[in-house]
């Protein structure tokens, strides 16, 4: 059996048996890859499918599903669904962890189906036969979610060995002037669409800050300043709690690399506080207080 | 001569306090500070210190209470965690580090206030004008926009961002 059956079969007999109400995956996508797919009755379970393009990070569809509406106007049921079962990669499996700490719902609510993950492909065509792994997934190690119920697909024994991040380095080597230059010329070409928060997990306010038309200190023009503040700003209100899953630079429709201010940010965390987003259910170092051993600055 | 101009968010409760003892005993602190009284260093927002950079601020210092002396109880714990993110991430960003510090005062400490004002301006001195602020941006009260919007179908062209 193909592990898209065995997918398949698992959300059956989920929804069958009444554990869950509906499933989180992925299905085929008519233009060749996969998109994500909401399956609230069994017979529609054989619409999943598990390939290796399956990069959507589908944690941002859980709060919706389980707090405010059914996500979909037009489908039954109108009232919330008890439980939902949503197919978690390994990265994807610590935005659940960040979002329990945090509150958003209870871990009762939610059916985690953990997929073994040897790493997603780029964008190209899945039939492209040269097609290699993204790199943050040549930069994890991770293979078995950290939150699972289930766990399908077998992890691989033998890992290869996790590579740098050249292009943080490379950032990060270059002269403070050149730095500057060269975020000042990514941010500008930001339309300020939202797209990275919208795909973001864990950007989750009600009202976003960077949204708001009163906002005495954040401007909403696309001014090169104001895009720069709110890179800068949505960076460091996803200190400690970014996971790491890229999303917000994979949708980003003008190749800004988000994804760097997200992984300098988690690499300060880690070496200030020693906290890795989403390993455990617990919060964001940044938010708390200081420990005893602490005494800043 | 080049004279930083700084922006101090200083805590009500004590560096406000302190700001004011170190002008009653006659110490000597230097002008460049302008200073913003707000209720608690876990006030101040990274947006706000973000903001003050992007309308020219040559240099940030944050003051608030001594830990363990907030006057909410955990205010200046929140202040100690975001602003070495903040800082953090603007020098990623390409900022020198020393634009920006977080520091404490007690309402009595005149003499520790003059100190760590006169150290930070000093410090900002040899950098030279902050060149953070971006050129042109109209400031935000104005109606001027500075960058016009694209060419969309439906809109006049180059017209003003609303």
């Amino acid at each position: 059996m193909s592990i898209s059956e065995t997918m398949q079969s698992t959300a059956r007999d989920l929804l069958i048996s009444g554990q869950v109400q509906r499933v989180i995956g992925f299905e085929a996508s008519p233009r060749g890859r996969v998109r994500p797919a909401i399956i609230d009755r069994p017979e529609e379970a054989e619409r999943l499918v598990w390939s290796a393009d399956c990069t959507h990070n589908l944690t941002v569809y859980l709060q919706r599903a389980l707090n405010r509406d059914n996500g979909h106007a037009s489908r039954e049921p109108a009232t919330p669904p008890a439980r939902v079962a949503i197919v978690v990669k390994p990265c994807d499996s610590r935005a659940i962890n960040v979002l329990l700490a945090e509150h958003q719902f209870s871990r009762e609510q939610v059916f985690a189906i953990g997929m073994a993950c040897e790493g997603i492909r780029q964008g190209a065509p899945a039939s492209a036969p040269e097609a290699t792994l993204q790199e943050r997934c040549l930069r994890c190690r991770e293979r078995v979610p950290v939150v699972h119920d289930v766990l399908l697909g077998e992890p691989p024994s033998a890992l290869p060995e996790a590579l740098p991040d050249e292009a943080l380095a490379h950032v990060r080597g270059l002269p403070p002037a050149e730095r500057a230059a060269f975020w000042l010329n990514q941010f500008d070409r930001c339309i300020r669409c939202y797209a990275c928060r919208q795909t973001c997990p864990m950007c989750n306010c009600p009202t976003c800050l960077f949204e708001q038309e009163d906002a005495l200190w954040v401007g909403m023009r696309i001014a090169p300043s104001e895009k720069r503040a709110f890179h800068l700003g949505r960076a460091l209100h996803l200190a400690g709690r970014c996971v790491g899953c890229n999303e917000c630079e994979r949708v980003c429709p003008m190749g800004i690399p988000i994804g760097l201010l997200n992984r300098h940010l988690a690499e300060t965390v880690e070496s200030l506080y020693g906290h890795r987003a989403g390993m455990q259910a617990v919060l964001s170092p940044v938010t708390g207080m200081l420990s005893a051993e602490e005494s800043a600055p | 001569m080049y004279e930083p101009k700084v922006i101090g968010f200083l805590c009500t409760w004590c560096s406000y306090t302190g700001a004011d003892s170190a002008g009653t005993s006659r110490l000597k602190t230097p002008w460049n500070l302008r200073a913003v009284r707000v209720p608690c260093s876990g006030r101040v927002a990274p947006e706000l210190i973000l903001r003050a950079f992007d309308q020219g601020a040559d240099g940030v210092l944050v003051l608030g209470c001594h830990i363990g002396e907030c006057h909410y109880d955990s205010g200046n714990h929140r202040a100690a965690k975001r602003i070495p993110l903040l800082l953090s991430i603007l020098e990623f960003a390409g900022m020198q580090p020393e634009r920006l510090r977080l520091d404490w005062v007690s309402a009595s400490e005149g003499d520790r206030y003059a100190r760590i004002v006169s150290e930070f301006v000093d410090a900002l001195r040899p950098l030279g004008p902050n060149t953070w602020r971006i050129s042109g941006a109209a400031p935000r009260t104005g109606a001027a926009i500075g960058v016009p919007l694209p060419l969309v179908s439906g809109l006049s062209g180059g017209a003003p961002c609303p």
